[in-house]
């Protein structure tokens, strides 16, 4: 007996001796979650929304730091700058995890070594949004026409190397058809310029073309999840539409992400208080009415979701490059 | 529902005791952040906005409006008195501001600027009534040749601001242009002069830019200045009023002002800076003694904040009926009312004609207020100039530091504002004039985006900037203008 609790002795100093973030006493202190965009950005409200439950489940206040810049990287840097001692954690959209190793020049981080995911919270389709007055109302018809007139068909992005660009390049490539790049700043200036009958259309978050398809002044053709999504039911899904595969998807993402080297206790309890969350009615009311679809999931589900998508994008760039 | 019964019906709205409240809360606020250097409406609308999720959707939108508003008054204070613009809009200010108060005029610069902002405001609200719906037409069928046209006129016309001789004007505006240039370019994606930096992908902070140039440059010019403070006597509030004469000069610089604001604040992107340039110039323009601007004209700083103050009004014109914000922090407006259920856009006058109109009347009672309690400040506004040197030029440092850094909560920024300042303050020892860099370099990126967009959708036809019909006005004017100029160059060197 006296034998057996001084061995359990030892082994509880082992234990603690581990470090001071044994998982019990964690968190003893707030945490930062870093947000690489502006206030009143979505993924802001999007994290914002996580914050304010993870607060109450964790007793310790869940301070959001807004440090916008360079399409989201600046916030993931600055969480890899800030103390990594298991309270700074980021929310981020996929973009910093999936291409910005390809489109960033001195990225200063590894999204495959320096990353940990936690828990992907919620995903956004695009739609193809065009002019009232094209000549088609599917998908189909919009193969068609591109097919008819290769490289005619002009289409804005938010940028070089944007969701929105890399998601109208996979189309093209998937659909075998050649459409015509020109980049905007923000999708208010795409829709301004389809109204216009600058360009003809363009993909983009669904919040950005409703307003003007329901004045009667932009149409949709499709979206881009592999399911229809739950606030636009009557607009068709791209996937197996013409010579688009079945298995055509393309989303963005926002998720909540930690340094490497945090302790896998912390990650674990992270990931199991988002999965309860994104299961309460008003949180996944809220994020659908701005236009994203909560997805609760294992911390290897995401870690795969990132694998995939640094893939699928990957190869999207290496076509946009071979051809400059 | 009629343009009256919308009227009557909003101010219903914003009379009502709570939203009130938030509207008047927001206008003096407003006029606080924008009198302090660096912090601009942008940062208190950012910290103001998780607040915003725990009253009604009228209120916090009415209470942020009234900050955006608000500061476009406050702007000129520090301006006028300091020569630090309060924020980038009312840099032009400083042009015969300065002069002014530095003549002993400040309670008259300061009347002349609350009551052109006023006026700008009210007439901004009569156009947002009656011709949101054509403006945002017409903001629709710019395109990008449209705006590189219009820019480009701009650029042309704005250049002649500086005082000083043509060929140190022009070296400035060039300098805006090539630090326009750093950031990503948007057509390739590849990075030009960022070394490397993540912190300068999206080009220089333009707050770090004009408080460095103003702010910061002025601080140090004032080291060697050994005088503790800035003699003021004590002014009794009837010498703050104009005389008759100078009243009769008022309305002309403020209908013209507000005119161009109008217009140019409706346009997505453009916005209330330019307009107060531009402003300036056609002052400059227009005036029979052009070569006294600088020197403190009272139309120099009633037209540019006439200007800036219709502009930040008419902005709400894209942001509300097209869904469209014109600049960021129309875009932080619009992400607000996104958050409170309300998606602006062409269905809002149907789907939300209580914040619509709610929004209006508000704008009508909140410019009134900040009227009457701007008025008597003025007085208070003046004496800060009594405060000696060393306690009142260490607080602007950490203003500044305060504001740039609340942009978007980056240290680098604040270490570019030290290294702005000490160039702008080599510029301004050797007579440069640093509004004309701040032009160059809020205009450049404008005038490259949209002149290679409309390159890029052209297919390389030039003949797009002849053949669409906006684009072609701006050309035949851009060139009159030139001509215009050469000309009287020529008759004068006769």
């Amino acid at each position: 007996m006296f034998h057996h609790s001084k061995l359990s002795c030892i082994a509880l100093a082992a234990i603690c001796a581990a470090g001071p973030l044994a998982a019990e006493d964690w968190p003893s202190a707030p945490l930062h979650l870093y947000v690489g965009f502006p206030a009143g950005s979505s993924p802001d409200t999007i994290a914002r929304l996580v914050a304010e439950p993870l607060a109450d489940a964790l007793g310790q206040p869940v301070v959001v730091e807004n440090k916008p810049g360079a399409g989201g990287v600046i916030g993931v840097q600055q969480m890899l700058a800030d103390k990594n001692d298991g309270l700074s954690f980021a929310v981020t959209i996929n973009g910093p995890l999936t291409t910005a190793q390809r489109l960033v020049e001195d990225l200063s981080y590894d999204p495959a070594t320096d990353i940990a995911p936690v828990a992907l919270i919620a995903t956004s389709p695009l739609v193809l949004g065009v002019t009232s007055d094209f000549p088609a109302d599917t998908v189909a018809g919009f193969i068609e026409q591109a097919t008819e007139n290769p490289g005619d068909i002009a289409y804005g992005s938010v940028g070089h190397g944007s969701g929105a660009h890399l998601t109208a390049e996979l189309f093209a490539n998937e659909a075998g058809v050649e459409l015509y790049h020109i980049p905007f700043q923000s999708y208010a200036e795409v829709t301004t310029s389809i109204i216009g009958h600058e360009i003809d259309g363009g993909f983009m978050a669904p919040s950005a073309a409703m307003p003007h398809v329901e004045a009667g002044k932009m149409k949709i053709l499709g979206i881009t999840s592999s399911a229809p999504f739950p606030s636009l039911p009557d607009v068709p899904v791209m996937a197996g539409q013409s010579s688009l595969p079945e298995d055509f998807r393309a989303e963005l993402w926002n998720g909540f992400i930690a340094p490497s080297g945090t302790d896998p206790e912390i990650i674990e309890r992270l990931n199991s208080e988002i999965v309860e969350i994104l299961a309460m009615p008003e949180v996944a009311d809220k994020l659908l009415a701005m236009g994203w679809q909560v997805q609760p999931g294992s911390t290897e589900a995401f870690a795969t979701r990132i694998a995939e998508d640094t893939a699928l994008w990957g190869a999207v760039i290496d076509g946009i490059e071979a051809r400059q | 529902m009629t343009t009256y019964e919308g009227l009557m019906h909003g101010l219903s709205v914003a009379l009502h005791p709570s939203v009130l409240v938030y509207s008047l809360f927001g206008a003096i606020l407003g006029t606080f952040v924008g009198v302090l250097p660096g912090i601009g409406a942008m940062a208190a609308i950012t910290l103001l906005l998780p607040i915003t999720y725990y009253v009604s959707s009228e209120a916090a939108l009415v209470m942020l409006a009234g900050v955006y508003y608000g500061a476009q008054y406050g702007g000129a204070v520090a301006s006028i008195l300091l020569r630090l613009p309060g924020t980038p809009q009312s840099a032009v200010t400083t042009l015969d501001g300065y002069p002014m108060a530095q003549n002993g005029r400040a309670g008259l610069a300061l009347f002349t600027s609350m009551i052109s902002s006023f006026s700008g405001s009210m007439l901004g609200i009569i156009v947002l009534i009656f011709l949101a719906e054509w403006l945002s037409g017409v903001a629709t069928k710019f395109g990008a040749a449209d705006y590189a046209a219009m820019m480009i006129m701009g650029l042309v016309a704005a250049s002649t601001v500086g005082s000083g001789r043509p060929a140190k004007n022009l070296a400035m505006v060039v300098l805006g242009l090539i630090i326009g240039v750093i950031g990503t370019d948007v057509n390739s994606g590849l990075q030009r002069f960022t070394f490397g930096r993540t912190e300068l992908m999206d080009g220089v902070n333009l707050v770090a830019l004009a408080m460095g140039l103003f702010g910061a440059a002025e601080v140090i010019s004032n080291i060697r200045n050994t005088e503790r403070s800035t003699p003021v006597a004590r002014i009794p509030l009837r010498e703050l009023l104009p005389s008759r004469a100078e009243l009769k000069r008022l309305p002309a610089p403020i209908l013209r002002g507000s005119t161009l604001g109008s217009f140019f604040g409706a346009l997505p992107g453009t916005g209330s800076t330019i307009s107060s340039f531009l402003s300036y110039a056609l002052e400059r323009r227009v005036s029979r003694e052009p070569k006294k601007f600088g020197t403190g004209q009272i139309e120099g700083i009633s037209g540019p904040e006439a200007a800036n103050n219709s502009a930040s009004i008419s902005a709400f014109v894209p942001t509300l009926t097209l869904g469209i914000p014109g600049d960021p922090i129309m875009a932080l407006m619009l992400g607000a009312l996104v958050i409170h259920g309300v998606q602006p856009g062409p269905m809002m006058l149907e789907s939300n004609p209580d914040m619509f109109w709610g929004l209006v009347a508000s704008f009508a009672i909140g410019n009134l207020f900040l009227l009457f309690i701007n008025l008597p400040l003025i007085g208070i506004w003046v004496n800060m100039l009594r405060i000696p040197f060393r306690w009142l030029y260490p607080a602007i440092i950490v203003f500044i530091s305060m504001g740039v850094y609340s942009v978007r909560g980056s240290s680098f920024d604040i270490a570019m504002v030290a290294g702005i300042g000490i160039i702008g303050y080599a510029l301004s020892r050797a007579k440069f004039s640093p509004a004309l860099l701040l032009l160059g370099f809020v205009l450049g990126p404008l005038i490259e985006t949209n002149l290679r967009r409309a390159m890029l959708i052209s297919r390389g036809d030039p003949m797009v900037f002849i053949e669409r019909p906006i684009a072609c006005v701006f050309v035949v004017l851009t060139a009159a203008l030139i001509l215009w100029s050469l000309i009287s160059a020529f008759r004068k060197s006769q």
